[in-house]
């Protein structure tokens, strides 16, 4: 049996600083309710974990805990994806508007414990440490939610997305104990030989722990059918903890199941092609049909990362490791053009909530406006922006598996999604200002937008860049 | 199969003492009922009635402070019994664990759990 040794704690690194930082700001709490000093903390935390993360240079894959973490260059590719998200996410919770008075130190703890069970369960070779993993990362997630208690809505978001959340925990753990009840393991490779070697692949009571297994992740990464809790969650949260939410939970989910979805049930690619091609197909048109109906700007962001759940999960459906490192690619991508719009939203405050806030805002504050056309272009997959690249890749990915039919739908519902962002674009540079100009908002969102549009288009105009980091495990 | 044959005789056996308490109290015991000592006993509390009520949210925080250490007990038991098998390792983990967990008490301490206002 392997020992665990202390020297075990050199791979979990990143996780330990967040972990401390939090601990710290949990044990002040009380006294730095007022002050940014938790905001300057969790930043701090979060970027030393991204340079722990990628000081670990070592190619190959490393074991610790007995097998519980795996230190390889997937798992550091988004654990640095996910410190970065929260860095960004933490800058943008500087704009507060009064009435979303928050606990700063409550809120900044449950941010980096988040994040903690975000990277648990992309550096985990094993269901259960999966499990847990993303239990800590939804039981923060519905808390950041409802902590902006004074608001009907921020509550009734995190009652359901605790509802929903809690049933697809109870799926995923049922899936688990299939999966466990045939092959007699949790670890990702000794489930693969169980299934390769006993030839299992015919039981049927497989099929069932397999499509258990992805709905249970399908509804971390908010794909059609298990999406219902997204747009609700995301209107009521405060506009940074949706952002964090549909940046960098989908991440962590999305790697998650492409580390099931390769290194456990490989070897069922049948089955698996068949529950994401339905996934992605699903999450495509609904997300880009309904985020036409709406008003609400979180609400239509919300439709939209549903939108790009389906494009990610285009990668995972190849199956193979270049597939897999499209999904990555996109799902870095990604973050950073989510957090970058919903930065926006942020910065322009109470106006940026509805659509009708944007009616000639390049004519009062032409840089946001700006700012906000080239996330707007990026998410609708628009050349030279970083969506374009992301889009390209996953569906020549789908092309080369010969999914033709669902790669053509990408392409269409992309062009449905670039109408509902250009509306967005129309009404900032085509109407006339019907509200005054949106307040000045702190240096921290003007970073953290700047960063975001940095890699945003660097992404779309230098994609080479990502390529020998985004390795499949 | 015979590793359980233990686990049938305490079964049987916790079942009779049971039967021969509930047969002796019914036999032998007085018997003047009243309302009060007919209603089910449960720590003062009325065991079947609507969800409907409210209830201080003090009670709700006291229940957190006892899972906290609910929860630690729980562990440092079977942690007690494979103490010296573990050695420096799990002395140090146990630390770490103790340590959150306090960290965990002192935050309510420090924002009034304790205070019963």
């Amino acid at each position: 049996m392997n020992r665990v040794v202390l020297a075990d704690l050199g791979y979990v690194v990143p996780e330990l600083i967040l972990l401390g930082m939090a601990l710290v700001l949990i044990l002040f709490a009380r006294r730095i309710r007022e002050s940014q000093a938790a905001a300057i903390g969790t930043v701090a935390a979060a970027v030393a974990a991204a340079l722990a993360a990628m000081s670990g240079s070592s190619a190959e894959a490393q074991s610790a805990f007995a097998g519980m973490i795996v230190v390889d260059g997937y798992s550091r590719f988004f654990t640095v994806l996910i410190a970065a998200a929260l860095a960004l996410a933490t800058l943008l919770s500087t704009q507060d508007s009064d009435h979303e008075a928050v606990p700063r130190g409550e809120y900044h703890s449950l941010l980096l414990l988040a994040a903690v069970g975000m990277m648990i369960a992309v550096s985990t070779p094993d269901l259960l440490t999966l499990y847990l993993g993303l239990e800590l990362m939804t039981v923060c997630s519905y808390i950041l939610v409802g902590i902006t208690r004074k608001r009907q809505a921020s509550i009734e978001g995190a009652i359901k997305y605790f509802l929903v959340a809690s049933f697809a925990s109870a799926i995923l753990l049922y899936g688990i104990s299939l999966t466990y009840g045939i092959t007699g393991a949790t670890d990702f490779t000794a489930i693969a030989s169980a299934l390769s070697e006993h030839s299992l692949g015919s039981n049927p009571l497989l099929v069932v722990a397999i499509v258990l297994v992805v709905c249970g992740l399908a509804f971390k990464v908010a794909a059609v059918p298990f999406h219902a809790w997204a747009p609700d969650a995301y209107q009521g949260a405060s506009a940074p903890v949706a952002a964090f939410l549909a940046a960098a939970s989908k991440a962590a989910g999305l790697a998650a199941l492409g580390r099931v979805v390769l290194a456990a049930f490989g070897s069922q690619a049948m089955v698996l092609s068949v529950i994401l091609w339905g996934l992605a197909a699903l999450s495509l048109l609904a997300g880009s049909i309904v985020s036409m109906a709406q008003t609400d700007m979180k609400r239509l962001l919300a439709y939209s990362s549903i939108a790009h759940a389906g494009y990610a999960l285009l990668g995972l459906l190849a199956g193979t490791p270049e597939g897999i490192s499209a999904t990555m690619t996109y799902a870095f991508l990604y973050v950073f053009m989510t957090l970058g719009a919903f930065g926006v939203v942020v910065a322009l405050g109470e106006r940026g909530e509805t659509l009708d806030g944007y009616q000639g805002l390049a004519a009062q504050r032409p840089a946001i406006a700006g700012v906000f056309l080239v996330f707007l272009l990026s998410l609708s997959g628009f050349p030279p922006t970083a969506g374009f690249m992301a889009k390209f890749t996953v569906i020549l990915s789908a092309v080369r598996t010969g999914h033709v039919l669902l790669a053509v739908l990408a392409v269409v519902c992309s062009v449905i999604s670039a109408f509902v962002y250009m509306r967005v674009a129309v009404a900032m540079f085509m109407k006339e200002p019907q509200q005054p100009a949106p307040a000045r908002f702190p240096m921290a969102v003007s970073a953290a937008l700047a960063i975001a549009v940095v890699v945003t288009l660097m992404g779309g105009v230098l994609p080479g860049l990502l390529l020998p980091w985004a390795v499949s495990p | 199969m015979s590793e359980y044959i233990g686990l049938l005789v305490i079964s049987f056996l916790s079942a009779g003492i049971v039967g021969l308490m509930i047969f002796l109290g019914s036999t032998l015991g007085k018997k003047d009922s009243t309302p009060v000592k007919l209603s089910p006993f449960e720590a003062g509390m009325d065991p079947f009635s609507l969800p409907k009520g409210r209830l201080a949210v003090k009670f709700y925080l006291t229940a957190i402070l006892f899972i906290l250490f609910d929860v630690e007990l729980v562990f440092l038991y079977p942690w007690a019994v494979v103490y010296r098998t573990l050695g420096v390792l799990g002395l140090v983990e146990m630390g770490v664990f103790l340590g959150i967990l306090m960290v965990g008490f002192i935050y309510a301490w420090d924002n009034g759990a304790l205070e019963w206002k």
